[in-house]
């Protein structure tokens, strides 16, 4: 890539474009009347909302309104009104938490599991149809199986989570491994290393920037999945504090919910990027 | 009994008609320098694989130091025709793994001082820290040299190891490689397509008809004394005699080749003995 | 059930009369009715020992035989303490297996009582820590009830009798203590429509409901039956949960929907949707969302089972008077339970509302609150299950009835908590100008002209 020249030209472009976005936004979203019908009866404007009153529905939230429901999360993000009610930083917690111990047990499996089957032909080709069976699976059709057979909802969730993190991870870490370089294992052959640590010494570091692709991968879909999961199942998590907005139909909580989602999702992956940058090498 | 001793050698390999190589019969002495000549397909490298035990011969045997070779073992030293060094360890950390494995009840610190000392042989004390990408080509196959030569072999197989460098950086190593062979005495077994390569660094060379069904035609002596300096060798009026004989072989009787018998023991030739030494200028 | 909590005391004067009319006193009747209990008591802490001695049917059967079931039981009694057993199961007023428990509901006001006990400390005076935890649709709280997440929980009153009978489940034994609220309910169509109040014009509609197993269906198969329309031909219905109901309809994915409030009044709030008719236009009195527990938890916690059962049913009292009805409003609109604006559950509650057309109506008995599952109303729901064809098959209406509609369990604690409980557990109803005889079932769902069976 070529330098700019101007280095701040990009990022006066980025937030231009947001202002313009924004300004559309709040052109579109702006409510074309809120004067009450003068004929209507004042008992009954006082029953219905503003623009209900005004004859017309209630509009989409504008980015003033968004953004004050946004500071007013982020100001109390931990707060605890009871079992259906608690802020959105505990909410995240609550998702984070299920993300990671479904997707650190689809690390801990699909490995070990993508090391057999990359080093193994027969394994491979035992396993194949499996895995091609079991991959394009929504991961959401697993949830009412989960729920009846695992019979709780968390751990549901949490299995969900692994079902659908763990195919990427397999997938990825067979391939890596099965594309190390010949000439690396005959180094290790000649020098007497042993099969375990060659897989430790050479095919882990060998594979290991595809297996990170892998889990990048995973960590994305798992993201995806997770509030789709919760909003499922419900009581607690980002999905759920979606749910629980729709169900009051507040637009505004739920564009918050979103621009938060998309926040977190961006971490994680910028995480594996980093540890994917770590393990990777260049020939 | 010889070093290294190699009786009715034949590799086929499966769904092919005709093996690659049959009927091979050599021996190397030890702090011998044996170059192996010939064209692609002759199957060179599949007898170096074996040599190193990461192939299986189809028939014949294989006895280094009195014990059958079966399988690979410290005991011999590969160098990589593409040096096969893992890109993600640093030049020191890619010999340490070789040494870490040939002493494994060395300390941290031993394996760390004899590597360096090995890298520095080569040439490479300033390069320790780098990773594989960050060197030369000429440097890699450095770390590949000193990777094999770290484990003290008691023999070192190199697959054509200066076939992807230039011209200039080949030399520098090829007397790099000579140096320090002398020094330790080191029995030398290699593949090369290139003559003058050969006949710098070998004792003896062995000339490989085209394949399939390749022989080993002839073993050719290069009776050139040593120590050779490559800027002077070309003077020794024997040097073109070999030369000639080599590239004559190459050229025009690799191919018709006519198969002796199995057993037969192939031709030794030594070109230019006729030609007195001459006197060092 | 000691004695001295007996509701079916003598002391309850009513009026020379007994609940069942067979007696020519009350205390002639409870008399009666506590011997029988007794009897029944004993005989099943008996046939309980021997069950357990004598694992094995056949075995015991030729134990009972050649002995003689009197023999057996003198015999059994010297090695087992038969009449502490007894005293042990007659005794259930004693401490609570469990106080911490897990009610699921969905936020909607059929709910009122299930989620107002918990603000308003009715779970609290019972001696309950009850965790109330809103659920995001009836699939969901039924597979968790299942799953056992849920000690009880809320849910449509057709429901258990769904879960009984196996249809969308594997038949699961299920019980109804307590019906939560009466009516309720609303027809809302899209403001679009608003010419178009003749059901009659309603061909090619489509129509959300929250569940297929609900009386929502039910009512809007059987009000558009009425009015010549076949609900599964010449309308769509499908089944949308309650929060979704309303973006569809602002979508102009749907154009109506028989929906549990405040759907219906949210729909109105937002300018969406106006209420078409409300429910007890359709039928007066017909219930709709159930408190609903695994006949699990009855039998293996009963104190628990009737502490909660007993929260519930006071808090369903405490519902029923209008003058409460705001102060409840406030209590469970707030994000932790229903997540409304106070003022559409408040309209929900008082009946005082606006229809989305221009006026404010006033019908206090919108929503009521009435605990008494009446068999009669499994009935109904069982004929229409069969008429809709969610059950095939002959059906003994009256035992599923009695065996998941707990009618005498809410009578006992209905007293209790000073509510007069009706003498019998089966009554006649009109819906739509049409009577329902519940003693002749069969008959009243050959009269239908539209239906699948």
């Amino acid at each position: 890539m070529t330098t700019l020249r101007k280095p701040w030209l990009a990022p006066l472009l980025s937030v231009l474009l947001l202002a313009f976005l924004l300004g559309v936004w709040q052109l579109a979203a702006q409510p074309e009347t809120t004067v009450v019908d003068p004929g209507l009866d004042p008992e009954y404007a006082a029953l219905i909302g503003a623009a209900a009153a005004g004859g017309g529905q209630s509009a989409m939230p504008t980015p003033g309104e968004v953004g004050g429901k946004l500071w007013a999360h982020l100001t109390d993000p931990f707060y605890d009104r009871g079992t259906n009610d608690k802020g959105l930083g505990i909410q995240i917690g609550y998702s984070l938490a299920r993300v990671l111990a479904g997707y650190l047990i689809a690390v801990a499996l699909a490995v070990p599991l993508g090391f057999l089957i990359g080093m193994s032909p027969l394994a491979y080709r035992a396993l194949d149809p499996y895995i091609q069976v079991l991959k394009p699976i929504s991961p959401l059709a697993w949830m009412p199986l989960a729920l009846y057979t695992i019979k709780d909802s968390g751990t549901s969730a949490v299995f969900v989570i692994f079902i659908c993190s763990v195919w990427p991870i397999l997938v990825n870490t067979a391939f890596g491994v099965a594309s190390v370089r010949r000439d690396w294992l005959n180094v290790a052959r000649t020098l007497e290393v042993s099969p375990l640590r060659t897989a430790f010494t050479v095919i882990l570091p060998a594979a290991a920037p595809t297996i990170l692709t892998g889990m990048r991968i995973s960590i994305g879909i798992a993201w995806l999945v997770i509030v789709a999961a919760e909003m499922l199942v419900g009581g607690t998590g980002i999905g759920y504090f979606v749910w629980n907005e729709w169900n009051n139909l507040s637009i505004a909580n739920i564009i918050v919910a979103i621009l938060v989602i998309g926040v977190v999702g961006m971490a994680l992956d910028t995480m594996l990027a980093r540890l994917a940058r770590a393990v990777s090498y260049r020939e | 009994m010889a070093f290294l001793h190699i009786e009715a050698l034949a590799k086929r390999f499966p769904q092919a008609d005709a093996p690659v190589f049959e009927h091979l019969n050599f021996s190397i002495e030890r702090g011998e320098f044996v170059c192996i000549l010939g064209h692609s397909g002759c199957g060179k490298t599949t007898v170096l694989n074996i040599l190193s035990g990461l192939d299986e011969a189809s028939a014949g045997t294989v006895v280094m130091d009195g014990r059958e070779v079966r399988g690979p073992a410290l005991d011999r030293g590969v160098v990589f025709q593409s040096h096969a060094l893992m890109p993600w360890l640093s030049a020191l950390k890619n010999v340490e793994f070789g040494v870490r494995s040939r002493w494994p009840e060395w300390s941290r610190r031993e394996v760390e001082a004899h590597s360096i000392k090995t890298l520095e042989m080569v040439g490479l004390a300033h390069a320790l820290h780098k990773k594989p990408h960050e060197l030369s080509g000429g440097m890699k196959q450095r770390v590949g040299i000193a990777r094999a030569f770290a484990i003290q072999p008691k023999m070192l197989l190199l697959d054509e190891p200066f076939g992807a460098l230039d011209a200039l950086t080949r030399g520098t190593i090829q007397d790099e490689l000579m140096q320090i062979v002398a020094a330790t005495q080191q029995t030398v077994f290699m593949i090369t397509h290139d003559v003058d390569e050969s006949i710098l660094l070998a004792d003896r060379i062995l000339l490989m008809s085209n394949g399939p069904r390749a022989q080993l035609a002839e073993i050719v002596e290069v009776a050139l004394p040593r120590p050779r300096d490559r800027h002077t060798i070309h003077h020794d009026p024997r040097y073109y005699r070999i030369r000639n004989h080599l590239v004559d072989f190459l050229v025009n009787r690799s191919r018709a080749f006519a198969a002796p018998e199995a057993g037969h023991a192939p031709a030794v030739v030594n070109p230019g003995s006729d030609i007195p030494e001459p006197q060092a200028a | 059930m000691s004695l001295s909590k007996n509701p079916f005391d003598a002391n309850v004067s009513l009026a020379g009369r007994c609940n069942c009319g067979h007696h020519t006193s009350q205390a002639e009747h409870d008399a009666e009715a506590v011997a029988e209990r007794e009897a029944l008591e004993s005989r099943a802490v008996e046939g309980a020992v021997m069950r357990a001695l004598f694992p094995d049917d056949q075995l015991r059967r030729n134990f009972l035989k050649a002995v003689g079931v009197g023999t057996a039981y003198a015999a059994v009694a010297t090695l087992f303490p038969l009449a502490a057993a007894r005293e042990a199961f007659a005794e259930s007023t004693g401490p609570l297996e469990k106080t911490k428990l897990k009610v699921g509901f969905i936020p909607i006001t059929c709910a009122t009582p299930i989620i107002m006990a918990h603000p308003m400390g009715f779970y609290a005076k019972q001696g309950l820590d009850v965790e109330v935890v809103k659920t995001a649709g009836w699939a969901v709280v039924r597979d968790k009830a299942l799953a056992k997440e849920y000690d009880a929980a809320h849910m449509l009153s057709p429901m258990p009798l769904a879960i009984s009978l196996g249809a969308g489940s594997n038949p699961i034994p299920w019980t109804m203590p307590a019906v939560e609220n009466i009516n309720g309910q609303a027809i809302t169509l899209a403001m679009k429509h608003k010419d178009k109040r003749n059901p009659k014009s309603w061909k090619g509609f489509k129509f959300a409901v929250p569940f297929d197993y609900s009386m929502h269906n039910y009512l809007l198969r059987y009000y558009l039956a009425e009015f010549g329309i076949d609900p599964d031909k010449d309308v769509q219905i499908r089944s949308v949960p309650p929060p979704e109901m309303v973006a569809n309809l602002r979508a102009g994915n749907i154009d109506g929907f028989l929906a549990p409030d405040p759907v219906n009044q949210r729909a109105v709030y937002d300018g969406v949707g106006f209420i078409h008719i409300l429910s007890k236009d359709i039928w007066e009195g017909h219930p709709c969302c159930a408190f609903a527990a695994s006949k699990e938890f009855v039998t293996q916690t009963p104190n628990t089972y009737k502490a909660l059962l007993k929260a519930i049913i006071e808090a369903t009292a405490y519902a029923k008077k209008a003058e409460h009805r705001k102060e409840i409003a406030a209590a469970i609109a707030p994000a932790n339970y229903l997540n409304q604006p106070v003022t559409v559950v408040e309209q929900v509650l008082t009946g005082t509302f606006a229809d989305g057309l221009g006026k404010v109506q006033k019908v206090p008995n919108r929503i009521d609150f009435d605990p008494f599952p009446w068999h009669s109303f499994a009935v109904w729901i069982l004929t229409q299950m069969k008429r809709w064809g969610q059950i095939q098959g002959d059906v003994d209406y009256q035992k599923v009835a009695r065996e998941v509609f707990l009618a005498t369990d809410a009578a006992k604690l209905m007293q209790e908590v000073g509510l007069t409980p009706p003498k019998t557990t089966s009554k006649s109803f009109v819906v739509m100008k049409k009577t329902f005889d519940p003693a002749k079932p069969e008959a009243y769902l050959k009269s239908f002209a539209i239906g699948k069976s």
